[in-house]
């Protein structure tokens, strides 16, 4: 029973293991080379995924909310989205260590572009990469891809924006969160009840409280229920079924 | 390690150490939320970590030379940017091995192509970033991204 939720919860290295095995079966010689390109990717995931967690932490205990808002909101305007290209450019490593980043950054209030930006200039625009293309391939190829592609990212971020509201971004992601509780907009009237009394897990965004991503903690369960109980609309929905 | 991520090194460990001078407490809850947010992930990377080694074993980076010079540019184009998308090339492994088959004549169209979706793009990471940021901003994300790569690559075709 454990064992299978164990499975159940990483589908995905359970099967890239089972494929590993049937290639050390048929192939050994191709599944050894395999097996040491990967170990390169996995030193790189070491460097980096340590320090990712470590800068979540900052983030969460120096960085206030309001700071984040302001600087990274969706009134943040131009300069949010400078100081989002600025932020992708000087980070390190692959585009998986700045989901967390930006997963955290978008809790505390980042605007959907601005998290496109992050995510996209971490992936193509790094400082260390950009010196290598000059070199193999010259300096002016490097800068004007360099400029067409700071171009492309913010009208990817632009258009993202337009077509996916912050509001569904995080309600998308937090129907899928356990435990699993939602605000039923119909009914939420902004009164802020549920914000004041757990505000680590409720906001208010255009005057209707949403759930906030990544901190449903099953401890919090009680103060949860309770806010479900003090909500004067009953807009708080707990689902008995766990998806 | 690289100058680069060595000071990043740095600089986290002195705002960790900032951050336990300012709250002892909340700095420990930060991490319990941390742990659990990374440990979900944990498992889904260590796999993409995994399947970049076989991609890279049964399509080794010497063969997008084949797809790179293709006399119907349009079409390598096209194919390039796939390429770009569902491989995980290292980009210093990358730069040099496009740099010098630009040097015996092939178009640099494609070549841009598989440049930009080869870091934008990610199959190989879209279950993760699906998990993350939910079906509509993954796949919006990466749509645009290649269109993106496909215009950039027009361009630069125009210009250079």
């Amino acid at each position: 029973m454990r064992a299978l939720q164990i499975v159940k919860k990483n589908k995905l290295p359970v099967i890239v293991g089972i494929i590993y095995i049937l290639l050390y079966i048929l192939v050994p010689n191709k599944a050894d080379t395999s097996m040491r390109s990967s170990i390169y990717y996995l030193i790189e995931m070491f460097e980096v995924l340590p320090v990712i967690f470590l800068l979540t932490i900052a983030l969460e205990v120096l960085v206030p909310k309001e700071w984040i808002m302001k600087h990274f909101g969706e009134k943040s305007g131009f300069l949010g989205n400078i100081l989002s290209f600025i932020l992708g450019s000087i980070s390190a490593g692959p585009i998986y260590a700045a989901f967390p980043i930006s997963k955290m950054l978008l809790s505390k209030g980042a605007s959907v572009p601005n998290i496109v930006i992050i995510l996209s200039s971490w992936a193509v625009i790094k400082v260390p990469m950009l010196a290598n293309e000059a070199k193999f391939l010259g300096i002016s190829f490097m800068g004007i891809r360099w400029i067409l592609t700071v171009m492309a990212i913010m009208l990817m971020a632009w258009v993202t924006g337009k077509i996916l509201s912050r509001k569904e971004l995080l309600s998308g992601i937090s129907t899928t969160a356990k435990p699993n509780f939602y605000v039923n907009q119909d009914y939420c009237i902004g009164c802020g009840m549920c914000t004041t009394m757990l505000p680590d897990v409720y906001e208010i965004i255009n005057n209707k409280a949403l759930v906030r991503l990544s901190v449903a903690h099953p401890e919090n369960k009680m103060m949860i229920l309770k806010t479900v109980e003090k909500c004067p609309t009953k807009a708080i929905i707990m689902a008995t079924e766990v998806s | 390690m690289d100058i680069f991520t060595l000071s990043f090194w740095g600089i986290s460990i002195v705002l960790v150490g900032a951050s336990f001078v300012k709250s002892k407490e909340k700095t420990f809850e930060a991490m319990k939320k941390s742990k659990k947010m990374m440990g979900s992930m944990l498992g889904e990377i260590v796999g993409i970590i995994f399947i970049i080694g076989i991609v890279l074993t049964f399509i080794p980076p010497e063969s997008i030379k084949s797809v790179l010079g293709s006399e119907n540019t349009v079409m390598a184009t096209f194919v390039a940017a796939i390429a770009g998308s569902v491989t995980l090339i290292p980009a210093f492994v990358a730069f040099p091995l496009i740099g010098s088959f630009i040097d015996v004549g092939a178009s640099i169209i494609p070549a841009v192509a598989f440049l930009t979706t080869l870091t934008m793009v990610g199959v190989v990471t879209f279950p993760l970033e699906k998990k993350e940021f939910g079906f509509k901003f993954a796949i919006l994300r990466n749509v645009f991204s290649f269109i993106a790569a496909l215009l950039i690559a027009a361009v630069m075709g125009v210009i250079l």
